[in-house]
């Protein structure tokens, strides 16, 4: 269990708190996601859940951040690490540049760890496989894609086997099939085992169908925390400057004319859609009239 | 103005043919996206306009200039190229001086250039930072600043490479409605991105390149519904695309307005 | 960006990091503290030599030595020869001569530095950079020390990279880089200024990766390579240590002219 108890924030030489009186309580196991406009203090919240913020960044904390029963201001970042992994935007720079292979890459944080070979080499070879990246073990981590980069970077995080992955904005600098990889090696994470996430993206029509909870961020405070579903399509998620799901703004605009069912609710994957849209039977009345229309010369 | 690609390609030094004999003609006041996936051709394709890269075989022309006859700051006076990576650009200590770089390079007046300065920072929303250092910005934030030094020069021909990376969907919609801007004043407007709803919504039309060729060039709406020859360079049609897809329809809408359009029109009775 | 070369006969390759290093610095030391210009090239030609082409290497060794010494050599030779103080000339060139004594200092210092770059080509060549850096982290070289080292290793070609890419954008902003002396100055701060602070960024979010990796966890560290090493190779370091001490306390005590 991860949690921020009414968690202010501000960076050192900052006049404004990046987060103010945030409560967050993320159960074991959990996929959480973070969606708020850029500023809102999704990175910030990364940082705190994972324990650079304060050792890393200093500045000006109060409240508390608990990681299971561990109050992350008593104790150093390097007891923190192991139970919290953390991965962020640029690929690149997730490659520490010590080590030469991929297998050494995953193998980096374990020897930190003062873990022994044997074992090293068994996780290593375990989550090489999670990741799906066992073919990639002899490459040097610098000459693969941003993609796989970022899945070496998540699987160096997983190696150390923490309870909780924190993953911020990972695919803003990927392009679609990178993207689509990261997206999957957390999926395949969170259908295996009980490991938590915590994910902040901008890419809503994933997260949409696969995350548990959904937390909205505005100016540094929860502003919304409920199911996707229910946030996604919350007539005031445009205050916030998130993009509303275009699935969603379809049906909504259709139901006004009719053409999406009032009664049902409205969609936020392209499945849900679909199958709305199909069984409309104000739509196949709409093909009804203006079919009438046309046969009578109109 | 007009940029006319004929037959071009373009064998890199270590020896990848990166394009392989791309025709395009773009007028003035057009805004076109080219979509593809990495390695395609794209970027390869745009760094001719500005002449970073000299053709192979086959031309390019900027107006009435031959790229291979200009120096690539001579052609800046023409094509404004906004690359990816805003950290790429940075060096000034505040963003009006960062602004103020380009049209200085152009020989410009100071009261011109301050003109400039001040017409592109409100054109990105940055007006009140104009004194900030631009690494006390977000990344988000230097690639308005990125932005704005190329609308300070005022160019014909605009060339954007991935400007919604990394935005929120208010960047994203500020970014939308300056390409809608500079399409009104009758620029060129080209634009490199993955952002396929993005493309969709502010670019009539859509090329799509693969293998260093272009595989389709058109109005978006009849582009972005060929999904089996998107499949080939990786790309996925936009979300409304996909669903008025699979609603029986054949067109592309490219917006919520267009959406409802099609599924009226066309999705077959149920 | 790495100078080790693989696939080659692999004998050299394959001893332990240590050991090669101990070669190094013996070579290095008999060839400093013997005297004369003979004694240099008896050590190249004892030592390096022999195991450069035992090694299978001998072919890259010399060529990488003659482009690193070849320059310094020859503008070596011309100073020293024509303004040694107070020197006998043995070559005139109309008013300009050259002198005895500076050819002989030349000689002396061109040569001990064509030694010193050999048995560090012999080490750099053969060993990979990874496995040299852990065995000296394993006998008490700061593990942030190597980690800066290596890295830089791996990290220069994309500082390349960026620099490329900083050319093409400030070039394409109007920046002229061609042509005057003055024009190429106000290049600079366009071109040097992203890159410097571009990095200061990057170096930061490596240090939280590598953070979040535990790199400063004060526990001792294990390695997932294990870097061979054999009983022969442990004597033959123990019996390398005698020769050099030797040679020091000779020339100290005045015993070597």
């Amino acid at each position: 269990m991860i949690a921020l108890d009414a968690v202010t924030y501000t960076y050192p030489a900052t006049a404004q708190p990046a987060l103010r009186e945030v409560s967050l309580s993320i159960p074991d196991g959990q996929f959480c996601a973070v969606i708020g406009a850029n500023g809102a203090g999704k990175s910030t919240l990364c940082y705190a859940l994972s324990g650079f913020i304060p050792h890393f960044f200093r500045g000006e904390l109060s409240g508390r951040i608990r990681i299971d029963d561990v109050d992350t201001q008593a104790v150093t970042l390097a007891e923190l690490v192991q139970r919290v992994g953390l991965v962020f935007q640029n690929p690149f720079n997730q490659m520490s540049g010590a080590k030469f292979t991929v297998r050494e890459e995953v193998a980096f944080g374990l020897e930190n760890l003062g873990v022994a070979r044997a074992e090293m080499q068994t996780r290593i070879a375990r989550t090489l496989e999670r990741v799906g990246i066992a073919d990639l073990a002899d490459r040097s981590p610098f000459a693969l894609s941003g993609g796989q980069q970022q899945r070496v970077a998540i699987a160096s995080m997983l190696a150390m086997d923490p309870r909780v992955l924190v993953l911020d904005e990972p695919t803003s600098q990927l392009d679609p099939i990178g993207t689509r990889e990261v997206f999957e090696t957390i999926r395949a994470l969170i259908e295996e085992r009980g490991t938590t996430v915590v994910l902040a993206e901008h890419k809503l029509e994933w997260i949409a169908a696969f995350a548990d909870r959904l937390v909205v961020l505005a100016h540094g405070r929860i502003v919304m925390d409920s199911s996707p579903r229910q946030v996604l399509t919350a007539p005031e998620l445009e205050r916030y400057h998130i993009g509303v799901p275009r699935y969603v703004q379809a049906a909504r605009a259709a139901r006004e004319i009719g053409l999406w069912p009032a009664d049902r609710d409205l969609p936020v994957t392209l499945d849900e859609a679909t199958e709305g849209f199909s069984s409309s039977s104000s739509l196949s009345s709409t093909r009804l009239d203006l079919r009438n229309s046309r046969n009578s010369g109109n | 103005m007009d940029v006319r690609v004929r037959d071009l390609g373009y064998v890199y030094p270590t020896g990848v043919e990166a394009l392989r004999g791309v025709t395009l003609d773009m007028a003035s006041g057009e805004a076109v996206a080219i979509v593809g996936q990495n390695g395609a051709g794209k970027t390869t394709l745009v760094k001719h306009f500005i002449g970073l890269l000299r053709p192979t075989r086959g031309d390019v022309r900027i107006g009435d200039w031959d790229t291979r006859t200009k120096s690539v700051a001579q052609l800046a006076a023409r094509v404004g190229y906004v690359f990816q990576n805003p950290d790429d650009q940075l060096f000034s200590r505040t963003v009006g001086q960062e602004i103020a770089f380009g049209p200085r390079n152009l020989g410009l007046g100071e009261s011109e250039v301050r003109a400039r300065v001040a017409a592109a920072l409100e054109t990105v929303g940055l007006a009140d930072q104009v004194d900030r250092h631009p690494y006390d910005l977000m990344q988000t934030q230097r690639k308005f600043v990125a932005l704005a030094s190329v609308l300070a020069l005022d160019t014909p021909v605009v060339v954007l490479d991935e400007p919604t990376t990394g935005q929120d969907a208010a960047g994203v919609e500020r970014i939308g409605s300056i390409v809608e801007r500079l399409q009104a004043q009758g620029k060129t407007v080209i634009a490199i991105s993955h952002d396929i709803d993005f493309c969709a919504e502010r670019f009539p039309r859509v090329v799509v390149m693969g293998q260093g060729r272009v595989l389709l060039d058109g109005a978006a709406g009849d582009v972005l519904a060929r999904a089996e020859v998107l499949a080939q360079t990786y790309v996925e049609p936009p979300q409304l695309a996909r669903l008025a897809l699979r609603l029986g329809a054949r067109r592309a809408p490219r917006n919520v307005v267009e959406f409802l359009q099609v599924v009226r029109e066309e999705v077959p009775f149920t | 960006m790495l100078i080790y070369l693989t696939g080659r006969s692999g004998r050299l390759h394959g001893l332990n990091p240590i050991t090669k290093v101990m070669l190094t610095l013996v070579v290095i030391v008999c060839g400093f503290v013997l005297p004369g210009v003979w004694a240099t090239w008896l050590v190249f030609g004892s030592i390096v030599l022999p195991l450069s082409l035992w090694g299978g290497i001998a072919g890259p060794l010399l060529r990488a030595v003659a482009r690193i010494t070849l320059p310094f050599a020859i503008s070596l030779f011309v100073i020293q020869g024509l303004f040694f103080p107070g020197g006998t000339p043995i070559l005139s060139l109309g008013p300009v001569s050259f002198k005895a004594e500076g050819l002989q200092f030349a000689l002396l210092f061109a040569s001990r530095l064509f030694l010193l770059s050999s048995a560090f080509m012999l080490l750099l060549l053969t060993t990979h950079p990874g496995l040299l850096m852990l065995a000296l982290v394993q006998r008490g070289l700061p593990a942030n020390l190597a980690y800066i080292i290596v890295a830089t290793l791996q990290i220069v070609p994309r500082f390349q990279a960026r620099a490329a890419s900083i050319l093409d954008a400030q070039r394409a902003r109007g920046l002229e880089t061609t042509g005057s002396l003055v024009r190429r100055l106000r290049a600079i701060v366009p071109l040097v200024g992203p890159l410097v602070l571009g990095s200061l960024v990057d170096v930061e979010e490596r240090a939280i990766a590598i953070e979040a990796r535990g790199f400063s966890l004060r526990r001792p560290k294990t390695s997932l390579i294990d870097i061979p090493d054999s009983r022969a190779e442990k004597g033959l370091r123990r019996g390398l240590i005698i020769a050099p001490v030797a040679l020091i306390v000779a020339r100290l005590a005045g015993w070597l002219r």
